[in-house]
């Protein structure tokens, strides 16, 4: 059971989280910094709820007062030629 | 009296956690408060480029070289992998003539601190970086820089400084420094009062607020950097690089005529991550405490990118971020003893320089602490020199 993948895109397994919790970690973001989970290609679409989870469960926090990550853009990936163009100025 | 520590960091990032390793390997009994939690400021929020080049020439370009060879071993020291890319080189190609012309000027002060930092041509470069493009007119090129993860290293610092007893008490704000007459007894928190013979302000770009609570006004002020990170790709450049431009905003601000380039302070700077992500920021911008991203600063950042690596524009970007760096009027960091209270140090002020200049200002903070002395002078950075 904890050596199940959390956060597919980083790899990052429950007993990974479960350290970070002990080691401090207390929001998504905590654990995101020390685990990189949430940090991949999909930006924690899939973790971030599972995460929240583990660390209400360690904690004893209800999962309402575990802090989100903050929201950035873009929503999906973008190609930086969409953005950045060809030329610059 | 009764003591909850020997010093009292306050401020868990970078520089906190630097201060506390090094005090605590000195024997001291050291307390960390934290508003939000370890590495959760710009310590989290920033590159990793541990470059001679991007460094002040004089004093800040001194301390940086002490601060740099102290990286070679400090995964080691610390027990955990920072990731540290030693002597990746760090480059800055230039567009045309009159970058090279100030750029070769820096350069040529900077070479007196007895780093290798030297121009290139553009061929020269591009058999380094082969993604360069082209048309591009030179580049200055210095070897023995490197590159590091900030987070990791932040994290490394916070455990190797636990292990050696520090106490770390997150989410726990400081509201007031306690003082009697001109000396310092501790600190108030939202969680009670603790108190110490030594307060350390690591507050970063928020250290002016800490600092006027125990009545020293300190010109330090947060300057925004936007950045993006891109989807791993394969080996894709080795060095750190920053855009010309990036030195001239830098320290030639007056030669840049563009008043939309100056607001932004927009110039590139790149790197690859070891997990195969590129970092690709930055502006400069005096905004205020606003940590939000902007489509202008990233249109901008993107095409500088794209200028710099043409074959760019195929890759997907997933995630902007910004950080706040601690300005100050000067240009170099704030650190030492205030001589007006007793007991109260300050460590904050390295505006970009903070992950490269965090191992020197915890050591020699450290050294000033426990034994009134540093083995390196501080004098330049000391903060008496606002008040």
């Amino acid at each position: 059971m904890e050596d199940v993948i959390i956060c597919r895109c980083q790899e990052v397994t429950r007993q990974e989280i479960i350290d970070a919790i002990a080691d401090g970690a207390t929001t998504v973001d905590g654990v995101k910094r020390r685990t990189r989970a949430g940090m991949g290609l999909c930006q924690g679409k899939t973790c971030e709820r599972l995460v929240a989870r583990i660390i209400a469960e360690q904690t004893g926090r209800p999962m309402s007062e575990i802090l989100p990550p903050k929201s950035r853009i873009p929503v999906r990936p973008v190609k930086i030629g969409i953005i950045g163009g060809e030329q610059d100025e | 009296m009764n003591r909850d520590a020997d010093v009292i960091v306050i401020g868990g990032g970078i520089i906190g956690c630097s201060a506390a390793y090094y005090l605590s390997k000195l024997g001291k009994r050291v307390l960390v408060l934290e508003r939000e939690d370890i590495t959760r400021g710009s310590a989290g929020a920033t590159d990793g480029v541990v470059g001679y080049h991007t460094k002040k020439p004089g004093h800040q370009m001194d301390l940086a070289v002490q601060s740099i060879a102290m990286f070679e071993n400090l995964s080691e020291e610390l027990g955990m992998d920072i990731e540290y890319g030693l002597r990746c080189g760090g480059m800055q190609p230039v567009e045309d003539k009159m970058q090279w012309d100030i750029l070769s000027e820096i350069v040529e002060e900077q070479r007196k601190s007895g780093v290798d930092i030297h121009m290139i041509s553009i061929e020269e470069a591009r058999q380094i970086e082969p993604q360069l493009a082209p048309d591009l007119y030179g580049a200055l090129y210095s070897p023995t820089g490197g590159k590091v993860n900030p987070i990791r290293m932040t994290i490394a610092y916070f455990r190797a400084a636990k292990r050696l007893g520090a106490e770390f008490l997150t989410e726990t704000e400081v509201t007031g420094i306690l003082k009697e007459g001109s000396c310092v007894l501790g600190v108030q928190t939202d969680k009670g009062e603790y108190r110490a013979d030594a307060v350390v302000n690591a507050c970063g770009s928020w250290a002016a607020f800490t600092a006027r609570m125990a009545g020293i006004e300190m010109p330090i002020k947060p300057r925004k950097g936007q950045l993006i990170v891109t989807e791993p790709i394969g080996p894709f450049m080795d060095c750190t690089l920053q855009c010309a431009r990036y030195n001239v905003i830098k320290f030639r601000p007056e030669t840049i005529k563009d008043p939309a380039v100056l607001k932004m302070g927009a110039s590139l700077s790149i790197e690859q991550t070891e997990s195969g992500g590129l970092i690709i920021g930055s502006t400069r911008e005096l905004v205020g405490y606003d940590r939000e991203n902007t489509l202008e600063a990233i249109e901008t950042i993107l095409k500088r990118a794209v200028r710099f690596f043409p074959a760019l524009k195929d890759v997907c970007f997933i995630r902007a971020f910004a950080g706040l760096r601690p300005y100050t009027p000067d240009g170099l960091p704030i650190i030492g003893r205030v001589d007006a209270l007793e007991g109260f140090y300050m460590a904050a002020g390295h505006e970009g320089d903070g992950i490269a200049l965090a191992p020197v200002t915890g050591k020699l903070l450290a050294e000033q602490i426990v034994y009134g002395k540093e083995s390196y002078s501080l004098e330049p950075f000391s903060p008496n020199r606002f008040l």
